[in-house]
């Protein structure tokens, strides 16, 4: 870790505190992400995963702490200024704008004209399902095809940074792989911060990890790392995920 | 059963209802007495729509219900009837205005700059306050003097002998240049020290990226040129506007009341209501209060009185017209259809409904504006996380709702008593009509208007023909709204929550 200096950081956060009405929701997260990577935040539910994305992005701004984005400071700015600097959101329950349809909610997320048939393409080879569905409103679509939606939308403008919320939550394995699969290919041109419950898919995409727990970021490091640390990954994300090494000794026991 | 059955069995029930009831009156009412009433009707259902359609696009936008919407409804109704006959006092204020606005709108300007002044924390904090104190001294001290009552009392002298042949006898004359100058740079400095405040000096939350000079420049040379055409005209343009064409007039005082809404509804969401969205039941509060202020402002100005705005020359010339194309030659003031005489103003009205309507239409479905608010709508956090500034978005349409209303406002003028309680009735029935429509649809803002000025025409028709209590027409609205939120209470055209 220590061969990655500051500048390769695309986004830093420096113990940021943030409130939600009188609750404490984050009370000092620090992290790191670097250029062109996929990091992922893991903690269980209510931890402050999505509070982080929505910090980071201003929604719910921090009170205290720095957000570094591009090597400028923007916490306490206007989320739709924070977003036009080239950030990305993909929300978790999956929300599109049902009232819309695909194509609307697609030309909704330009930020100058044009960006939509710049990258028409890009999206439609990702996701060939939506070219199909173009002109159905949002509400008609499935759950999956929902997600990919909202995947898709954070795709239209040139962004630097996706922040991308549970992509996994509620999908079909099928699909899973699927969204695994785009994501994969979106980590080549941009850098991705995730969340992601599943611990399996979240090993196997990311290169980098910070766990949230509790409103705080008590560790981060190589993905690599975690997946052989047995006792970590039980103590922050439950007993029931079982990391590699636990999966390998069962395989061969079971041998 | 699949929702597309269910959607056609509902809309084939609701055809045969509406049938059913046309068919009913018609028989009841007779041939003649049906077709005026419901030409009556669909003229109450387009002004209730004018004013409803803003009220159900800003409730459905942010949740704000707006009680203010009647009076903005009567001080469009006003502002227009001024330009009409008494361009005097519009233009005497015109020149104000311009300059403040010139002040404000240098502020992309000096954003830039102001935000990265490094300044100590507490100049950060002071600045704003300080400035905008100023900024209220300098207007107060440009008006000193200055007597408005005299341009708006004008009014009345001037429609009454503009019946007589000579509409100029009794305007006040304008304050002299060589006193005069120092108001407007005054309330320059005013909307400048305005533009300063909002720009919060050395703010390090604030964020403006520093525009090319195109692209800032222009919105303020171009108010500031209108400020000097402003002072040049001051005095010229008064009786320019009364002898222009009578048509022409009209459609420049419709024109004013739409722009005087616009404006208005900016300054009132800006200044008032964007403190108060994290307390929606203060804005409800405000928004009442305002209208009170509103009232007694116009009192002020034009005293408690109820006044006859002339009709436009095209629906003005006396006689019937046998069909449109004869009254577009003529002008006449009324018009046979089927045999019955009417108001040829008053289809203008609906002519004026229809078209808004369509407006909205095409707006909400065809525009990036649309849009953004039916995706506002649903989740404004999302729309802010795409980069679209929610705010601005916010002012956008409880200005043009505001504009909206005062376009009824000016419409209703030349067939209403111009009165400060006008907007009153149009208030309640616009809000009736929101909830019958369901909150935030515009479709159902539409037929929630007909059906209401449709009850409320026939109701009093009955009224009168049985010798009724007339209230029987107002409470029918009521009874109707009541039905509606029993079988429906998210409204016809509402989502369920």
């Amino acid at each position: 870790m220590s061969t990655q200096t500051p500048q390769n950081d695309l986004l830093v956060l420096e113990e940021i505190h943030t409130f939600i009405g009188q609750f404490h929701i984050l009370e000092g997260v620090s992290l790191r992400v670097p250029k062109d990577s996929i990091t992922v935040m893991l903690g269980r539910n209510g931890a402050g995963k999505t509070t982080t994305l929505k910090s980071i992005l201003g929604l719910t701004p921090p009170q205290q702490g720095r957000v570094i984005f591009d090597g400028m400071e923007i916490q306490g700015k206007h989320a739709y200024n924070i977003a036009n600097l080239g950030i990305g959101y993909v929300p978790e329950h999956r929300a599109i704008f049902r009232a819309l349809s695909v194509m609307e909610n697609l030309k909704l997320a330009e930020r100058k004209k044009g960006d939509f048939d710049k990258h028409e393409e890009f999206i439609f080879n990702l996701f060939p399902d939506l070219k199909r569905l173009y002109k159905l409103p949002g509400n008609h679509l499935s759950g999956g095809q929902q997600q990919m939606l909202a995947v898709a939308r954070a795709l239209v403008p040139d962004n630097k940074l996706l922040l991308i919320d549970e992509p996994s939550e509620g999908l079909a394995p099928i699909l899973i792989q699927q969204m695994m699969e785009a994501i994969r290919i979106l980590s080549t041109t941009t850098t991705i911060l995730l969340v992601e419950q599943n611990f399996i898919m979240a090993s196997q995409l990311a290169q980098r990890f910070t766990i949230i727990d509790d409103g705080k970021s008590p560790h981060s490091g190589l993905m690599s790392d975690l997946v052989n640390d047995t006792e970590l990954v039980h103590h922050y994300l439950g007993a029931s995920i079982k990391t590699r090494k636990e999966m390998e000794l069962s395989h061969e026991a079971e041998n | 059963m699949k929702p597309k059955t269910k959607k056609i069995i509902t809309l084939s029930i609701v055809v045969l209802v509406v049938l059913v009831i046309t068919l009913l009156l018609y028989k009841v009412a007779g041939k003649e007495p049906f077709i005026r009433t419901a030409l009556s009707g669909l003229t109450l259902g387009s002004l209730f729509f004018l004013v409803a359609a803003g009220l159900t696009l800003i409730f459905g936008l942010m949740d704000v219900l707006n009680f203010a919407h009647g009076s903005m409804f009567m001080l469009g109704a006003y502002m227009g009837w001024q330009l009409y006959t008494n361009p005097t006092f519009i233009f005497a204020l015109l020149p104000h205005l311009l300059a403040f606005a010139t002040g404000v709108m240098l502020l992309p300007l000096i954003k830039p700059t102001l935000v990265r002044m490094k300044l100590p924390e507490k100049w950060v904090n002071a600045i704003p306050k300080i400035t905008l104190v100023l900024a209220l001294l300098l207007a107060v001290f440009s008006f000193i003097g200055f007597d408005i009552l005299a341009y708006a009392k004008t009014a009345m002298v001037a429609a009454s002998i503009a019946t007589a042949g000579n509409p100029f006898a009794e305007i006040t004359p304008q304050e002299p240049f060589a006193t005069y100058w120092i108001r407007p740079v005054l309330i320059f400095l005013s909307g400048l020290l305005v533009a300063i405040a909002s720009a919060k000096p050395g703010n390090k939350q604030e964020f403006a990226v520093r525009e090319r000079l195109s692209k800032t420049l222009p919105v303020p040379v171009i108010f500031f040129s209108l400020t000097i055409l402003a002072l040049v005209v001051r005095e010229s343009a008064p009786k320019a506007v009364l002898l222009m064409d009578g048509n022409l007039r009209f459609a420049i005082a419709v024109l004013v009341s739409i722009i005087f809404g616009f404006v208005f509804g900016q300054v009132v969401e800006i200044t008032l209501i964007r403190p108060l969205y994290v307390r929606p039941t203060f804005i409800i509060i405000m928004t009442l209060g305002l209208s009170y202020v509103i009232r007694e402002l116009v009192q002020l100005l034009w005293d408690p009185l109820a006044y006859q705005m002339v009709r436009p020359p095209f629906a003005a010339q006396p006689g019937k017209a046998a069909n449109l194309l004869e009254w577009f030659q003529k002008g006449s003031s009324t018009l046979n259809i089927f045999g019955v005489t009417f108001p040829t103003y008053r289809l203008f009205v609906i002519a004026l409904g229809i078209v808004m309507f369509i407006f909205i239409t095409i707006l909400m479905t065809r525009s990036r504006l649309g849009m953004i608010i039916r995706a506002g709508v649903q989740d404004p956090q999302m729309v802010e996380a795409l980069g679209i500034n929610v705010k601005s978005i916010f002012t956008l349409v409880f200005a043009l709702g505001v504009a909206m209303a005062a376009l009824g406002g000016i419409g209703a003028g030349p067939f209403l008593p111009i009165q400060p309680l006008m907007g009153d009735q149009y208030q309640t029935q616009g809000l009736i009509t929101v909830v019958i429509g369901g909150m935030g649809s515009y479709v159902g803002a539409f037929v929630g208007a007909m059906i209401l000025g449709m009850a409320r025409a026939f109701g009093d028709y009955f009224a009168l023909k049985y010798s009724l209590s007339t209230a029987i027409a107002e409470a029918s609205t009521v009874i109707i709204m009541i039905i509606v939120l029993l079988a429906r209470p998210q409204g016809l055209f509402g989502k369920k929550e």
